[in-house]
């Protein structure tokens, strides 16, 4: 049977029978026929169609899932079945329902876009400040497109909105529906996959996305050209089935457990991990344990908790222009006993590690200048910071040098700094007095007073983190990112029978369906057509 | 000295060349050039000269500021444009057969190449210093794995919402007149579903059978199914560059700060962009769901990118003010 329309014996719905394609049809001899086919699923859930008969190859051993196989006939045949109580048949099937109730695309689709929607909104609206910002910014009286007062921020944690309710319920939710549709439809397609399935009918080969018919040619042909095309070909008297590329029919389920394991991580993550900062000058000493402070409850602490960070030397190097290029800390771990376990020199993107915690370099400030005046010192004036916005900063210290004036205000040198490199001196007046680096040692005078600055010593700011759910959330990472190009590749699926002298040929494939049909035909082209008759009833 | 002239000759070279390949296909619209094949070739070439000029500009900036070109919003749009110039290279190299995401990519690396040195970033085209946190070796993998996955999704949401434009085209015209035609509309429509529904049963006989009496709507409608096949292609294959680009961008913010997720706006928003084509992707696995929605989704996506790429940098704030235009 070829398909074809035949419009008056069609089943489809009345337009076709409209005049204009009417005529078009019989005017130029179209013959299209259509069969349909609708089946109705209601309550099939208790009976199962009879699945497919399962052909064991000579020769080769039984397919692995055929025993597991026969296990989950009998068992799903035994839930049905009317020796169970009632009771625990509904307790049983009401998780089922909700699994498939979870497992329901559209829903997902829906939570995806509910959570893509909340997350937009938060970064209109500002998160974490104060409910007095929110007041006066969404306040009642000239609300934003007519309705969205401070109240409909508050209340439902959209000032918040990263750890509010609705939005980590939401999560839950989806991850909940990720669960669902990985066991109850990505797990089975694993069985189904794995098994040899051969079609034993011409008529469903013929219903396959590509479908052709070979006269005069042999099963065995094709299969040998499919293996020389890297297919993997299975053959049973007159039917053939082949298959190529089997990694991308697993890959969806290998992105949904990715994701899986990624919202685990993290969730262990946000439960169970230590945080802490900590600016430190150089020279100084500190425990772990006093920075670190537990996020979750789940927060256990660490043995290397009792160790102590010794910061040896804070050092920064500067481009030619003057900005600042790298800042780098010296640092040693001390254990209980004070021996040293461990030094690096740490920088940016460079952190240390030492028994689950991380020390990272993320800031630095000047935290004393060292200067001899007149001779005597050397003297430590602390030093503030002035100005902090982004990478650019300024730091600023005060030399009394004399008695206090009229109105009480002392008078001094004031010294600014950027960077570790140059101090920047102005006198009592507040007038630029002079520039100089800490390595050279030069002297300046001001008004009578001879200052040498020795040294500036710099602060070194560090982020502490203890995160038990790092390499879970990485190996997440790393599978999400390989099974999301895995499934890329394509996979495709070939059956034939022998009929008569004719081959019965049908396929099908996941991705690139177009390049599929000319692969195909190209493939065709070369199985041999068989002159005699007499060479095709082999087998 | 020598590296900024260079620099400058190898941008006027690739812009120029990018208007005659531009000017090329516009006409073709016009006039029917199918005689005249030598065309086609030179778009071809033209397309692979501004490649080169594009690799060139790239290569200089490299070697001049001695970091990988991609610290500010200039040269990130230089590396866009140069995505796109790839994506119309590669679509010559695997087929033989005219490509339809010919008439995207080519305008849109003219438009970007054209925005990003038309001066309206004024500081930008200089080479400026790294940050230490921008010193890494991730910079190289993350940032260019985003702006290929933004190159590569933008064409395919264009490439949808032409589908949807030929689609609505039609219907919105017709509705304009008067009801009376409303059967022949219906009709229209519904051959339309005919046609779907026989291909998607049997293409290969489809082809052989059908003799073009459904002209009209039959050439729509292979239009209609390519663009829609291609924007899927593409757009698989934007999702994934994006993908590996969102957690690369996750380590490294581990590794420089200690977590890798911190709801930064421009984090944010990747993940909103990332979601939206999920949901593509999802729609289209459902095979009863006709193209159309699918469709709506990825121009939903095509305004998502940019809000994500440039929209957020308006804002300027966050960890990702390096690509701000207020920064210099």
């Amino acid at each position: 049977m070829s398909p074809s329309l035949n419009p008056l014996r069609t089943k489809f719905p009345s337009p076709l029978k409209s005049p204009s394609l009417y005529n078009l049809c019989n005017s130029r001899n179209l013959h299209i026929r259509l069969h349909l086919q609708i089946r109705c699923n209601q309550g099939s859930t208790q009976q199962k169609p009879n699945p497919k008969k399962k052909i064991v190859l000579f020769g080769a051993a039984p397919s692995v899932l055929e025993q597991k196989d026969r296990q989950v006939n009998s068992g799903d045949g035994g839930t049905t079945s009317s020796s169970t109580p009632s009771m625990w048949r509904f307790v049983k099937r009401v998780p089922k329902r909700a699994l498939t109730l979870l497992a329901n695309l559209p829903l997902a689709i829906a939570e995806m876009g509910a959570i893509a929607a909340f997350m937009a909104l938060a970064t209109i609206v500002e998160q974490g400040e104060s409910l007095e910002f929110y007041t006066s910014k969404y306040s009642e009286e000239n609300p934003v497109l007519g309705f969205f007062t401070w109240k409909w921020i508050v209340y439902p944690g959209f000032d918040h909105m990263f750890t509010s309710p609705i939005f980590l319920g939401l999560l839950v939710l989806l991850g909940a529906s990720l669960m669902a549709c990985t066991y109850t439809t990505q797990l089975p397609l694993v069985k189904v996959s794995r098994r040899w399935s051969f079609l034993q009918s011409s008529e469903t080969i013929r219903k396959q996305e590509f479908s052709d018919s070979l006269p005069c040619a042999s099963v065995q042909d094709l299969g040998a050209i499919l293996m020389g095309h890297g297919y993997e070909v299975f053959l049973k008297g007159p039917s053939l089935y082949a298959f190529k590329g089997l990694a991308s029919r697993f890959a969806p389920i290998g992105v949904h457990l990715a994701m899986i394991l990624i919202m685990a991580g993290s969730t262990l993550s946000a439960a169970g991990s230590f945080k802490g900062s900590i600016t430190v000058p150089q020279g100084l000493n500190f425990v772990v344990g006093d920075v670190l402070a537990p996020i979750g409850f789940l927060s256990n602490p660490l043995d290397s908790f009792n160790t102590e960070v010794h910061v040896n030397r804070f050092f920064m190097d500067y481009y030619e222009t003057g900005e600042v290029s790298q800042f780098y800390s010296d640092i040693s771990l001390l254990n209980f006993e004070g021996k040293e376990v461990m030094r690096k020199t740490i920088r940016v993107n460079d952190p240390l590690r030492y028994g689950g915690i991380t020390i990272y370099q993320t800031d630095w400030g000047i935290s004393a200048l060292q200067i001899s005046k007149n001779g005597e010192g050397p003297f430590n004036l602390a030093v503030a910071p002035l100005q902090r916005s982004g990478d650019f900063k300024l730091f600023g210290t005060f030399l009394p040098t004399g008695e206090s004036d009229s109105s009480g205000k002392v008078k001094g040198i004031s010294m600014l700094a950027r960077d570790l490199q140059s101090i920047v001196l102005y006198d009592e007046e507040g007038k630029f007095a002079g520039v100089r680096r800490p390595s050279s040692k030069l002297p300046i005078e001001i008004n009578g007073t001879k200052i040498v600055i020795e040294d500036a010593i710099g602060s070194t700011g560090l982020d502490l983190k203890a995160d038990p759910g790092v390499p879970i959330v990485y190996t997440g990472f790393g599978a999400l990112m390989l099974t999301t190009t895995i499934s890329l590749l394509s996979h495709s699926q070939v059956w034939a029978i022998q009929d008569g002298s004719t081959v019965v040929v049908g396929a099908k494939r996941n991705r690139g369906k177009i390049e599929f049909s000319k692969e195909m035909n190209v493939l065709l082209n070369k199985v041999p057509e068989l002159v005699s008759t007499n060479d095709a009833i082999d087998s | 000295m020598i590296f900024s002239i260079l620099e400058h000759i190898l941008t006027h070279i690739s812009f120029s060349v990018v208007s005659i390949v531009l000017t090329i296909y516009f006409l073709t619209l016009l006039v029917n050039l199918d005689e005249i094949i030598g065309f086609f070739d030179s778009s071809d070439k033209g397309i692979v000269i501004t490649f080169f000029g594009i690799t060139g500009l790239l290569f200089t900036r490299w070697i001049y500021s001695g970091h990988f070109p991609l610290s500010n919003l200039y040269e990130s749009l230089i590396f866009l444009s140069w995505a796109f110039s790839i994506i119309h290279m590669v679509s010559y190299f695997n087929k033989k057969q005219k490509n339809h995401l010919n008439a995207i990519t080519a305008p849109s690396a003219i438009f970007i190449q054209g925005f990003a040195t038309s001066g309206l970033l004024n500081k930008m085209p200089q080479s400026a210093i790294l940050v230490p946190a921008l010193q890494s070796q991730w910079l190289m993998m993350h940032v260019s794995m985003m702006i290929l996955g933004y190159g590569a999704l933008l064409c395919g949401s264009l490439l949808s919402i032409a589908l949807l434009v030929i689609t609505f085209r039609k219907v919105g015209s017709t509705f304009l007149k008067k009801n009376m035609k409303k059967k022949i509309l219906l009709n229209e429509l519904f051959s339309f579903d005919v046609l779907y529904y026989i291909n998607e049963r049997n293409s290969i006989l489809l082809q052989q059978n059908i003799n073009f009496s459904f002209s009209r709507n039959y050439y729509r409608y292979q239009l209609i199914e390519q663009l829609d096949y291609w924007s899927f292609r593409i757009i698989s294959l934007g999702f994934i560059f994006l993908t590996v680009g969102i957690l690369s961008g996750a380590v490294w913010a581990n590794e420089t700060w200690g977590s890798y997720w911190n709801w930064d706006p421009k984090e944010t928003w990747a993940f909103i962009t990332w979601t939206i084509f999920a949901i593509y992707l999802h729609i289209k696995t459902n095979r009863n769901v006709r193209g159309i929605n699918s469709a709506i989704v990825a121009s939903i996506g095509f305004l998502l990118i940019w809000i994500c790429y440039f929209g957020v940098n308006l804002l300027g704030i966050g960890l990702h003010s390096y690509g701000s235009f207020t920064s210099n």
